[in-house]
């Protein structure tokens, strides 16, 4: 019997171990390090299934302390997978450089979801702002350049900001765990709160979101959205899950958000702005509630890393080919573009909350652990999702048929479709994380209950009837991107006064 | 709520921060952000200097002679970590520039947030 004191802590620096030595033997990196992934979601989804909850500290008595629970496996299992769907996708385009990059993101990530103290929280979050960091600024040109420097100027602030925070809450309390801030002032709550919130992209705080996702490369936004912004979402979920006026103030913060960004997604006009638009929305819908939040969010991280691998065509990748051979490709590859389309429209339906997804358990959940209060404007968001994500399938789908019918494959051979779209290992990887879109939905049949059923689909059709009335609006002067710096900036501050004023006086 | 010296001492500190959130927010190039990052770390990590020194000066070392009034050794330790991260990324943040200065070498926002 090993000793679960030494292995956990050495699991959750494995990742970051294979990066190290991947980077002197960079042929061993990709299965070293698409076998560890494979070990954690394994691993995570058994512990995930059995309620699996450990804590340990490290260096004995007074040392670092860590836990293993029920919030942190959803979101373990969720960022392995997103980034064995990124790895398995875009396997051909990368240096070992970038795969270094991935795995030291995966060790800051199980430490931002199993720290329960605020200093290697701290830690663990400015590595991972480095990472994105990196990850932004791979596509080298100078307006991705511009918001990486954006990105690290918002985060290190925000970090800043959360650090006043914890100093402040030391002075009351002498420590620095998340479970001693029940004696901390209001003052220092909002500090570490705002900090907390602009690193997991939050409306208004999450400014930053859209323009980033929609000018990276799409395997960096899918990584982005899949694992990046979950960070925030699991030490947010424990500390509402013991404040009481902190989870109040959530409610109202992630309400807000949610509308407010799906309102923006609706009235965008470019796709991958919409997603991240929408990636706000959904995540200020994963803090309100503390006990599904995280498995809401695992969900959410999986399905947008689905949509941006599959949101453009597979040879849209500039420069890479000749115009003959793209040609020639898009004569062949008409199946495996149809797999494409259909996994982008599966992905979609999942996060509209539609029957016999995962999406719907996840919605499920959420909306009956919701206050009363709340539940008609999380209503009104679903809807506004439903209205964003049918525009996006629409764009979609319009884009494929323009595509078939400028390259003319006329002659459709069964045998040759199904040859060709086995021959990838890709198309494998597209459809299983199709199939564990549906499978997983029937883990827990005692959801699928008719009234639940039908309220999804008729937020879908509504939804869909919504985007017909208003696709015709042009509203390029109402949804400007935000681009400047002041805004990303002074976002943190705004939004620390806010609760500061809700906590002392609104009460809310 | 007195005014104890221990928080008359952070004033100096907070009005430092003010003036770093202040430059942050107005600043119309990226040179003058990065001072202005740069100055709101100091702030935060002198805050955390002077609150691991509020019980006293003294070196927490134990010796045979023995101090009456020891600084909190905890801050003290924590704070290594947020000198060397915020060092690191002020350094990256150099090297961006550096790299942005090369198109528009006057690094003003109004040049390169078009």
């Amino acid at each position: 019997m090993m000793d679960l004191q030494i292995v956990f802590p050495a699991l959750i620096f494995l990742p970051a171990f294979v990066g190290f030595v991947g980077c002197v033997f960079p042929r061993i990196i990709f299965p070293l390090g698409v076998l560890s992934l494979l070990g954690f979601a394994a691993s995570s989804f058994f512990a995930l299934q059995g309620d699996f909850a450990f804590a340990f500290t490290l260096v004995g008595e007074g040392g670092i302390q860590f836990s293993v629970d029920s919030y942190a496996t959803p979101l373990i299992f969720g960022s392995s997978i997103t980034l064995l769907i990124v790895f398995g996708l875009f396997a051909n385009r990368f240096t070992h450089y970038f795969y270094q990059i991935c795995l030291v993101l995966l060790t800051a990530l199980f430490i931002s979801f199993s720290a329960v103290d605020l200093v290697s929280l701290f830690i663990s979050l400015e590595l991972l702002g480095f990472c994105a960091f990196l990850l932004v600024a791979d596509r080298n040109d100078k307006k991705s350049l511009f918001n990486s420097f954006q990105y690290l100027i918002g985060g290190g602030l925000a970090m800043l900001i959360y650090l006043i925070g914890v100093v402040q809450a030391f002075t009351f309390t002498g420590s620095f765990l998340l479970e001693d801030l029940v004696n901390a002032p209001d003052t220092a709550l909002c500090l570490i709160i705002a900090g907390l919130l602009t690193k997991s992209g939050v409306f208004l705080c999450g400014l930053w979101v859209p323009n980033i996702y929609s000018h990276a490369n799409c395997q960096s936004s899918a990584i982005l959205s899949g694992c990046v912004t979950c960070a925030g979402i699991a030490p947010i979920a424990r500390m509402s899950q013991i404040l009481t006026p902190i989870s109040d103030s959530m409610i109202v913060i992630g309400v807000i958000s949610a509308v407010v960004a799906a309102i923006y997604a609706v009235f965008e006009r470019e796709s991958g702005r919409a997603l991240g638009w929408s990636s706000v929305s959904q995540l200020g819908i994963a803090i309100l509630s503390p006990s599904y939040g995280c498995i809401y969010a695992m969900q959410h991280g999986i399905c947008k890393a689905l949509l941006f691998s599959t949101l453009h065509d597979d040879n849209d990748h500039p420069g890479s080919l000749s115009k003959h051979d793209s040609n020639y490709l898009n004569n062949r590859n008409s199946p495996k573009e149809l797999l494409r389309v259909i996994v982008f429209i599966v992905a979609s339906l999942s996060i509209m909350g539609f029957p016999f997804l995962a999406g719907f358990t996840t919605k499920t959940w959420i909306k009956y652990d919701l206050p009363f209060e709340a539940k008609l404007i999380y209503t009104t968001a679903s809807l506004l999702t439903s209205t964003v994500y049918a525009r996006l399938i629409f764009d979609r789908i319009n884009v494929f048929i323009k595509r078939q019918n400028s390259s003319q494959s006329n002659s459709f051979d069964f045998a040759v479709t199904l040859n060709d779209l086995f021959s990838k290992p890709k198309n494998y990887i597209l459809i299983l994380s199709t199939a564990f879109l549906v499978c997983s939905s029937f883990l827990f049949p005692e959801l699928l209950t008719i009234g639940s059923i039908q309220s999804a689909v008729v937020s879908a059709i509504l939804g869909g009837i919504l985007f017909v009335s208003v696709v015709g609006i042009q509203a390029d002067d109402f949804v400007k991107p935000v681009t400047r710096t002041l805004d990303l900036v002074g976002a943190p501050f705004l939004v620390a006064a806010l609760l500061l004023a809700n906590l002392l006086y609104l009460k809310i | 709520m007195e005014l104890t010296p221990e928080k008359i001492r952070l004033f100096p500190i907070v009005l430092l921060m003010i003036i770093g959130c202040f430059g942050l927010l107005n600043s119309k190039s990226i040179l003058r952000s990065l001072l202005s990052l740069d100055l709101i770390d100091t702030a935060t990590i002198t805050i955390f200097v002077f609150i691991a020194g509020s019980s006293g000066f003294q070196t927490p070392i134990v010796s045979a002679q023995r101090y009456s009034s020891y600084s909190d050794p905890y801050p003290q330790a924590i704070i290594l970590t947020a000198i060397v991260i915020g060092f690191a990324t002020q350094a990256l943040l150099c090297s961006v520039a550096l790299r942005l200065g090369r198109k528009s070498p006057m690094l003003r926002y109004r040049d390169l947030e078009k």
